[in-house]
């Protein structure tokens, strides 16, 4: 059995003509299958080409077509190539760690089975969950299961799942509705599209026993629009499970009847929010509503509504197959089971990791991650996207879970894991996240509307050298307000990018307030700087200056003139010894 | 341009893919817009009739949602993800790159109607920063070289055409 | 009726008020702009926010949105509640900072207009009170579009809106009038559209235009009287004979 990764980052990494030679090659023979399959978990590492041969996994890992080549020859023979190995199940291969030190529960089929062959969904124990919950379990008794398990909604709100399944059961009304949130728009942030590409019918399934549980009739999957592949996905298993009578009337011959329909986004991270997504599925604009009245009660079209991310969802057949004891058996007390995480940004091993909750920011990003690109030092991960915040290397200790990381001024969020070294300045940190939330603020409330606004306008005063003494004061104020008064969550989280690097980073500010960027990031607030003794004078640093402000022969130490130098950065990351800093403009 | 895309033919045929209820608008938008590169206006007023909702309602449909356009675009659409890992890993310069390449700036339309360059957060490839995606196809690990490249040999492919 | 507890005085509401509803009814104010008794609420402006006590702690809450229930306990004063309030003033003011309204609000908070925060003027604060009149009317003829700090209130195309019927409910409810209504002679000229006005028959005041009458299907009486010369009409049947 060989796969091949064929998720977005798999298709966008070169994996389409790999496919294509093991194809070409190992067409007539019948001892092989070639299987396309979603997200392997290695997602720093692609092109990957998994084999499977007498129940041992290899991983072979930026596989070319020509080393594809090879890998079907060599399997013809029935042998195997010792090159391009990554992980192995019986040696030692470079990022064993990164699979092993993994719990692989709501992917456990992703990267395994072809997504699109509800077969193989099946054969790895696909719908017995749904058969059981409907043909041997009341819904009460489903409830019951999932509020033992403690699952909470893994979308970033951590609302006890089981407690929002209660409440819409148990609201007025003949007619309910379910929805799975995949409009994941954290800039950052992949769980989901991996999910929705990888193992679709995990979604299908845990919607059919929520619905049966709730007792809705009808369930959509919304998906942003800029995830194609995913809508493509979820589309043909939705189409299998009719076929196959999971979805449709008289579902396992009980009297339940439901189906799904795919919704697609138009490009408005703010339809994340979940009276804004539901507009959107009636055909509005995706305007948030002041939520007295919880959509349990008053949702989609004004009927009692579950909305849950679709990582959540994909939980719920495993706990029901299981029971919730064991799914309370993994994480922590007040946050069970497994979460996925996105690792990115300037770590080694950036992707796609599911892990219980609870494990340390540092064994995540460390153990897991490899550790921070090019050796350079850590400076903070920000967590929870646009409404989380930075966190600094003094808190790497803590455990990453639903409670802890909101009391430390972030959050756990949707998954979004997103790690900074020297190189990232907070401040820009900040004012990246305020222009993205102004972008997407749907407008509709003064302090989000006006505020983000004039929140930013402080901030891009600071990163462009027009910084004022005391601004530090005037933005945590306005962020402080703008939580307060805010009408959704996107207005009322915008303030925690902003008063977390306040909170951990305050030099850099008051340095900012002085015109100096010492990340040199934020153009023209500094001046390249050569380390005398570090410098090894390979001149690549010269090559790339702009400006022609750098001096200096071949293996002799070079020089920047500072009143050359525009401040634009391109050196310091150039300097393969690290030699370059950014000094302030005026220093003696 | 605007009374080849009134023709009945394409617009019908979208229309019948959605019965007439007010909740499929933003499908049917979303489809006029793959099918005619934007939202022509005659054709709202068509879909406002079809679905009996207020064109103040089409209309604020269609300037809300990103994706929707009352102009033209590109034939090519050049998305710049400017997602965090993205933004921290340089995609800031291959979107300047990009812009002064084909003369125009992030929102705008390149005068041929070849490419539309846009910004936007997070294409969910967040290993492959700084990446793009052009029309249905994902760039990863670019620098602004290989952007312009890739831009480039798309081009060569267009004039070909 | 219902008892709850607002500034420390027990008032009385009826079932289903909201909290707005109840203090206004005893006589406690509390600042509005995008609030109007004969629409539906929205509770964007932010202005009415007021603290509530749940589960021991305070809550801001905004009080034309929330229902008020037995046993109750709210505040509309504390200092909380004056930063919330001269901030969302202090945002209105930077880009309508010529409205006499806003300004009287404004100065009452001890909130100043900043150079550095403005972009441009504009007297439209987005309440959106128009657009819930034109729903109400059920003309539905304006709208907003785009969305942000883009976001504005809009005519179809910014060209004059079809289903406009001139009834300029909508210039009436605004709290800033920015939105133009010209007449002359028997002409109303409203969102760039010219309507003919109907004169009573009686009295001969314009009392509104055929488009008007129209939409709401009026005939006969309805459509040849003002609304004071019908009532007069209409009660005079009962002095028969006096």
């Amino acid at each position: 059995m060989v796969r091949i990764g064929m998720a977005s980052c798999g298709i966008a990494s070169g994996a389409v003509p790999v496919y294509e030679e093991l194809r070409s090659i190992l067409a007539g023979e019948s001892s092989v299958e070639v299987k396309r399959v979603g997200c392997v978990g290695l997602c720093f590492r692609e092109p990957l080409v998994e084999v499977d041969m007498d129940g041992v996994r290899t991983i072979y890992g930026d596989v070319t077509p020509e080393f594809a080549a090879q890998i079907a020859r060599s399997l013809l023979k029935g042998e195997l190539p010792e090159s391009h190995i990554v992980y192995s199940d019986k040696a030692e291969a470079p990022e064993n760690a990164v699979l092993d030190g993994q719990m692989r529960v709501v992917l456990k089929n992703s990267g395994i089975i072809d997504p699109e062959d509800m077969g193989d969904y099946v054969a790895r124990g696909g719908y017995k969950a749904a058969k059981r919950a409907i043909s041997e379990m009341q819904p009460e008794k489903i409830i019951e299961t999932i509020e033992e398990s403690g699952l909470r909604g893994r979308g970033g709100g951590g609302f006890p799942t089981g407690r929002k399944w209660r409440a819409c059961r148990e609201a007025e009304g003949d007619i309910k509705y379910v929805i799975a949130n995949g409009d994941e728009g954290d800039p950052g942030a992949f769980m989901d599209r991996s999910l929705m590409e990888g193992d679709p019918h995990s979604v299908v399934e845990g919607m059919i026993i929520g619905a049966y549980a709730v007792g809705a009739g009808r369930g959509f999957i919304y998906v942003r629009n800029e995830y194609p592949l995913a809508v493509k996905r979820l589309s043909k298993a939705i189409e299998d499970a009719r076929r196959a009578g999971f979805l449709g009337r008289r579902i396992f011959g009980s009297g339940f009847s439901f189906d799904i329909e795919i919704c697609r986004g138009g490009g408005a991270f703010v339809c994340g929010e979940s009276s804004a997504l539901m507009r959107s599925i009636e055909g509005l604009p995706g305007v948030p509503r002041v939520k007295y009245i919880h959509a349990t009660e008053k949702g989609l079209w004004d009927s009692p509504t579950v909305l849950n991310n679709v990582e959540t969802w994909a939980n719920v057949p495993t706990i029901i197959e299981k029971g919730p004891e064991w799914f309370r058996s993994i994480g922590t007390e007040g946050s069970p089971g497994t979460k996925v995480f996105s690792l990115v940004g300037k770590v080694k091993k950036s992707g796609l990791i599911e892990v219980p909750m609870g494990m340390t920011l540092k064994s995540v990003i460390f153990s897991l991650g490899g550790g921070i690109l090019k050796d350079r030092t850590f400076k903070a991960v920000q967590t929870g996207g646009p409404s989380g915040g930075c966190l600094p290397a003094s808190l790497l200790d803590l455990p990453v879970d639903f409670d802890t990381l909101s009391s430390a001024g972030s959050m756990m969020g949707s998954g979004g894991m997103i790690v900074m070294d020297e190189r990232t300045c907070m401040v820009d940190v900040a004012r990246y996240f305020i222009d993205f939330l102004s972008d997407e603020s749907c407008g509709k409330c003064v302090p989000c509307r006006e505020g983000l606004r004039a929140i930013q306008k402080v901030l891009h005063d600071l990163t462009g050298g027009r910084g004022r003494k005391g601004d530090d004061e005037l933005l945590k104020d306005m962020a402080e307000r703008l939580a307060e008064t805010a009408l959704c969550g996107l207005g009322k989280t915008a303030a925690n990018p902003v008063l977390s690097t306040l909170r951990y980073f305050p030099e850099e500010y008051a340095e900012h307030e002085d015109g100096y960027c010492r990340a040199g990031v934020c153009r023209g607030l500094f001046v390249a700087s050569i380390d005398e003794g570090l410098c090894v004078g390979c001149g690549s640093c010269k090559a790339l200056c702009p400006a022609g402000a750098i001096s200096g022969r071949q293996k002799e130490v070079h020089r920047i003139k500072a009143s050359a130098c525009i401040g634009c950065g391109s050196c310091l990351d150039a300097c393969p010894v690290g030699a370059i800093s950014a000094a302030r403009r005026d220093a003696p | 341009m605007t009374s080849r895309a009134t023709e009945a033919p394409e617009t019908e045929e979208i229309l019948r893919r959605y019965p007439p209820d007010p909740r499929h608008l933003l499908s049917i938008l979303l489809d006029i817009q793959a099918e005619h590169r934007y939202l022509p206006r005659e054709t709202l007023k068509t879909v406002s009739d079809y679905l009996r909702v207020p064109e103040a309602q089409v209309y604020a449909m269609a300037t809300f949602y990103k994706v929707l356009s009352l102009k033209p675009k590109g034939r090519s659409s050049i998305k710049v993800c400017m997602g965090t890992a993205c933004h921290l890993r340089g995609n800031v310069e291959v979107l300047r790159a990009l812009g002064e390449h084909l003369g125009i700036s992030p929102g705008e339309t390149t005068s041929d109607r070849a490419f539309t360059l846009e910004v936007v957060y997070c294409l969910g490839c967040c290993s492959l920063a700084p990446a793009m995606m052009i029309d249905e196809a994902v760039y990863g690990r670019l620098t602004p070289k290989k952007a312009i490249s890739i831009v480039e040999e798309l081009q060569g492919k267009v004039m070909a055409k | 009726m219902i008892e709850l507890s607002i500034d420390g005085k027990r008032v009385m509401a009826e079932e289903g008020a909201t909290v707005l509803e109840a203090a206004r009814a005893a006589g406690i104010g509390i600042p509005t702009l995008c609030y109007h008794p004969g629409l539906p609420p929205d509770g964007n402006c932010r202005l009415c926010l007021v603290e509530i006590e749940r589960k021991g702690k305070r809550e801001l809450v905004i009080s034309c949105m929330y229902g008020a229930r037995e046993g109750l306990v709210v505040h509309t004063r504390s200092s909380r509640i004056w930063k919330a309030r001269s901030f969302v003033l202090k945002m209105l003011l930077e880009r309508t900072p010529d409205d006499p309204l806003l300004k009287r609000m404004a100065s009452h908070y001890g909130v100043a207009f900043e150079e550095r925060f403005h972009v441009e003027s504009d007297p439209c604060i987005r309440c959106g009170l128009c657009v819930r009149a034109c729903e109400e009317n059920g003309t539905e003829a304006i709208g907003f579009a785009k969305r942000g700090w883009e976001r504005e209130v809009s005519a179809p195309f910014e060209e004059p809106p079809r289903d406009c019927t001139g009834c300029k409910a909508c210039a009436v409810v605004c709290p800033t009038g920015c939105i133009d209504v010209e007449e002359e002679g028997d002409v109303r000229r409203i969102w760039g559209k010219d309507f003919r006005l109907v004169r009573c028959a009686l009295c001969g005041e314009r009392f509104a235009t055929e488009e008007e009458l129209a939409h709401m299907g009026l005939e006969g009486d309805e459509a040849k009287y003002c609304q004071r010369c019908r009532k007069m009409l209409f009660s005079a049947r009962f002095l028969v004979g006096l």
